[in-house]
């Protein structure tokens, strides 16, 4: 794998991170005063898998060497999965000024968004060396 | 690349500057619009019960009765020609979400607040049991949303004003009476002392020509427990605090502007002395002062056109979606302007960009054309 190549995986680690840590931290869903769960928890939690599974990706891409193109490949649908799941496959609190409407739908499709570019770059890189 | 960070932190700056203030003075004129009535009258407990402004500004819920016959005594009071009554009740927690939503009741035929408003969104009035839901309740229209058990229609979706108004559900006053037995049953009482029949608040239009604040006077010293609010009174406060992170906007984006320049008009020198020897080998290979300047000049607008689009996507990436979350940091009302206004502004800071990148390699362009080959060659040796 070469350093371009070595970029993008990197950065692909970096957001998984972010994802995983930031679903249940800084970017959770709305935490409920009578400790029940709303939709939205669920989809925090959807999104904490679809983070670790990047991360794993991202790991692999980074580790085995001649793998990078079918691992950035399959990265793709995880990232689309990650933009689609709060809000449109997980439905989230029926209130805009609430905390995983503001916060968290918001932050999760940028870092998913970047996520994907970073993913699509990594493949493109890897075809072109193949 | 330093150049073309610089440069996008001058856009960004600007462009999130300028879209911050522009929303904060759309809000303050949406508010003024839909409160449209002159004065407001609440029983006197709201006052202290609960902010009766935080309801318009940030949507907190709150719920107070006074009796109806309100409505009959302001239309006695002389300079009054218009009044409107309103019922306000705080559903439980939803079952969508864990806050509460305010309902409000309008009377569509005397209404003259919130009426034109679903008018924009709705050509026929509300029937029984229909409701319109602020821009911010995530509901859409044919959805069944559920208020004290009671099953109620969204027929409409009504357009973003920024304030507070936002988060409410809206239906007229038979379905408000079914929510209010509803909520009587679940054991929330609104009844009052004098009677069933209840009214929240009542808006009141004054005449063309006559005094607000003597209306005004009149009223609170015509009705018994009832206070006569302006609403002016309420905007002044909104309007002071717009003013004051107005200013500390622009100044800071005066204060981004002249560090930026100044950043940017040293960096340029430094470069070209860096480069004096590449220069001046061009001069010996036949290059023109005018042509070497036109080069630092062209390196400089494309640098400013780099900075400029990535300042103005960073800033985009972070107002737009999280337009909701500044609006709740600020606590006044904020509406985004329309799109063209964006399109338009984002235009002008990408224009800005390249222009300030221009001007600060001016002296940079003027130093390099009166530098001497020879001497910049022996230098760098």
């Amino acid at each position: 794998m070469t350093k371009k190549q070595l970029i993008p995986a990197a950065v692909l680690l970096i957001l998984s991170v972010l994802i995983v840590i930031g679903s249940q931290s800084f970017l959770r869903p709305c935490v409920h005063e009578d400790g029940s769960f709303g939709s939205c928890h669920w989809a925090g939690q959807a999104l904490l898998g679809l983070g670790c599974a990047l991360g794993v990706m991202a790991a692999l891409a980074l580790a085995v060497r001649r793998a990078g193109f079918g691992i950035f490949l399959s990265a793709l649908p995880v990232c689309v999965l990650g933009i689609l799941t709060p809000g449109t496959l997980i439905d989230l609190c029926h209130m805009s000024t609430m905390r995983c409407r503001m916060v968290m739908q918001p932050a999760m499709i940028i870092l998913f968004a970047a996520a994907l570019l970073c993913a699509l770059t990594g493949a493109v890189l890897s075809a072109r060396k193949s | 690349m330093v150049l073309a960070m610089l440069t996008a932190f001058l856009a960004l700056a600007v462009f999130g500057g300028s879209v911050v203030v522009l929303s904060l003075r759309s809000g303050l004129n949406s508010l003024e619009a839909r409160l449209g009535a002159d004065i407001i009258l609440v029983p006197s407990q709201a006052q202290s019960k609960v902010s009766f402004q935080n309801m318009f500004l940030q949507g907190t819920t709150g719920a107070f009765y006074m009796d109806s016959s309100a409505l009959d005594k302001a239309l006695e009071v002389s300079g009054v020609e218009k009044a409107a009554p309103q019922t306000f009740l705080a559903s439980l927690k939803a079952d969508c979400c864990s806050i509460k939503i305010q309902v409000i009741g309008i009377d569509p035929e005397r209404d003259f607040t919130v009426q034109p408003w679903i008018a924009r969104s709705l050509s026929r009035g509300l029937n029984d049991m229909e409701v319109a839901v602020g821009c911010k309740v995530e509901a859409d229209v044919g959805e069944i949303i559920r208020i004290y058990d009671q099953r109620c229609k969204v027929v409409a979706r009504l357009e973003s004003t920024g304030t507070g108004l936002d988060t409410a559900v809206y239906c007229d006053m038979d379905t408000m009476n079914k929510l209010l037995a509803a909520a009587e049953e679940k054991g929330v009482s609104h009844k009052i002392e004098s009677g069933d029949q209840v009214i929240s608040a009542v808006y009141i239009k004054v005449k063309d020509g006559c005094s607000i604040d003597e209306v005004n006077s009149r009223l609170n010293g015509h009705i018994r427990k009832v206070t006569a609010v302006r609403t002016r009174s309420m905007i002044t406060g909104v309007s002071d605090s717009l003013a004051g992170v107005s200013r500390t906007v622009t100044a800071l984006i005066a204060a981004v502007w002249v560090l930026a320049f100044l950043v940017l008009l040293l960096a340029f020198m430094l470069i070209i002395r860096e480069r004096a020897r590449e220069f001046a080998v061009l001069r010996l290979a036949g290059a023109s002062r005018g042509m070497l300047s036109r080069l630092v000049l062209t390196e400089s607008s494309l640098c400013g056109l780099l900075g400029g689009l990535i300042g103005v996507e960073l800033a985009a990436l972070a107002l737009f979606p999280f337009a909701q979350l500044i609006e709740s940091a600020l606590n006044l009302p904020y509406l985004m302007p329309d799109p063209g206004k964006i399109l338009l502004l984002a235009g002008g800071t990408v224009l800005l960009s390249v222009l300030v990148a221009a001007l600060s390699s001016v002296i940079a362009a003027y130093r390099l054309s009166r530098i001497d080959p020879g001497t910049a060659l022996r230098e760098g040796n």
